[in-house]
């Protein structure tokens, strides 16, 4: 639970790296931003429900 | 951002494409990066550190596991993992060099390695390169034989680079490793450039020492890297401790004098284990990269006057260029004088080249997606039309 959000973060933060200048994604990455995003989401939800219970 | 009271949060990466030469085999994998998170704190590595007490024999997190699987994909016998490759150079200086020795290195060895001579007490002697920035066996038979004269003994020690820092050469270091052993000197192959980022197999090179750099081309924290050295060589700078206190009468047990006990700890060892994976499959593609710094060479060379100064066509990524009749000419009358060329790369997005160069300088493409690698290509050519530079055609 500790990680997991970070590491999705580190995940999303690979993604700049790999587009950088211009940060324009392709299909793929696009695809890959979102899913992870949507799972960041969800992580910070279970956080905010174990942690402020 | 701040991640520290005035530790700015560095982006360089994330905002940019960075062709810094010694930056860019060392970027972190994914991988890395989480195990920089979980294992930040100073003794991380150490939870499950049993008798004999020695880190390299650490199974949980795997660091007994990783020793004997960089031993095996160097084709050595044993390794250790050291704080930077410098300290390999360190540890086996220290081994076979006495004051006054002569040592063999060449005239594009890194200064590290001379650091690690000085410390010893050791005379350096370089082979010299030829009019091609190479380093040759014939020229290393040569040298062998002036140090013999002057000193009445062989080289103790040979350090030989196989890609040099400054032209990205590749030398051939088979063939000196067997001149250096008809003399019976170890010889030292230094992987900075290589181990991590091409194939390395330390038997068929014939050398008794592999050291490679985490932090320069195995996707690892600084400072990280390995030594790697054949059984008989192991047996030797791998030695155990003899020293006895003489009131306590303690003995260290396995402890290794020249690794000062324990070898690297935390999240540096941890990154770079993180990281292998990943470093061993990309050593199997060195191709795409050679074929991304072709495109940005291509259109580097397409400047008129520019010139490559590493061999050519590459064998490594990084490489040194002679923009004097190109990029500097603008220079001269620029508001920004020399610092408009660095200037406008970053305004493409790209950094890592020194502010100010623009007369002979070093670039390192490794590790750019070939988007970004036409992104490069594109800037140098932009900026050259832009000051009015002429294009061949």
């Amino acid at each position: 639970m500790t990680f997991q959000a970070l590491y999705t973060l580190t995940d999303l933060r690979v993604i700049f790296r790999e587009t950088a200048p211009q940060h324009s994604l392709d299909e793929i990455q696009r695809a890959q931003a979102q899913r992870l995003l949507d799972n960041l989401e969800r992580q910070v939800a279970s956080l905010k429900q174990e942690m402020l219970k | 951002m701040r991640c520290g009271i005035g530790i700015e949060a560095r982006q360089v990466n994330e905002l940019f494409i960075n062709i810094d030469p010694i930056q860019a085999g060392g970027r972190l994998t994914a991988d890395a990066m989480k195990a920089v998170i979980a294992y930040g704190d100073g003794y991380s590595v150490c939870d499950n550190c049993r008798k004999p007490n020695r880190l390299d024999y650490i199974s949980k997190p795997p660091i007994a596991e990783f020793h004997r699987d960089v031993a095996a994909w160097l084709n050595m016998d044993a390794v250790r993992t050291v704080p930077g490759a410098r300290r390999g150079f360190q540890a086996v200086a220290n081994t076979y060099v006495m004051k006054g020795d002569p040592v063999l290195l060449t005239s594009l060895s890194h200064y590290t390695e001379f650091l690690a001579i000085e410390e010893t007490g050791g005379v350096a002697r370089e082979i010299p390169v030829g009019s091609d920035n190479k380093v040759t066996a014939d020229a290393t038979a040569m040298k062998i034989e002036e140090v013999l004269q002057e000193f009445g003994k062989v080289p103790v020690l040979s350090f030989i680079d196989h890609i040099d820092y400054q032209y990205g050469n590749m030398h051939d270091v088979k063939a000196i490793a067997k001149v250096a052993h008809h003399y019976d000197i170890p010889i030292l192959y230094n992987g900075a450039y290589t181990v991590g980022i091409l194939p390395v197999d330390g038997k068929d090179l014939g050398v008794d020492f592999v050291v490679g750099s985490g932090h320069k081309s195995m996707a690892a924290p600084a400072p990280s890297g390995v030594l790697a050295a054949t059984q008989e060589r192991a047996a030797e700078v791998f030695r155990t401790t003899a020293i006895e206190g003489d009131v306590t009468k303690r003995k260290f047990g396995i402890k290794e004098p020249e690794m000062m006990g324990c070898t690297l700890m935390g999240a540096t060892l941890v990154g770079m284990m993180a990281s292998f994976p990943q470093v061993k499959e990309r050593v199997k593609h060195f191709d795409r990269e050679l074929e991304n710094n072709r495109m940005v060479l291509e259109a580097l060379l397409s400047v008129s006057g520019t010139k490559v100064l590493s061999e050519y066509p590459r064998n490594h990524t990084l490489t040194r260029v002679d923009t004097i009749a190109s990029f500097d000419t603008v220079a001269e009358s620029h508001k920004k004088r020399g610092f408009y060329f660095s200037s406008a790369l970053e305004e493409k997005g790209i950094v890592g080249v020194i502010p100010g160069a623009t007369k002979v300088w070093k670039f390192n493409t490794y590790g750019a997606t070939t988007k970004q690698a036409a992104v490069l290509a594109d800037a140098f050519v932009t900026i050259a039309t832009e000051n009015g530079l002429p294009l061949t055609t």
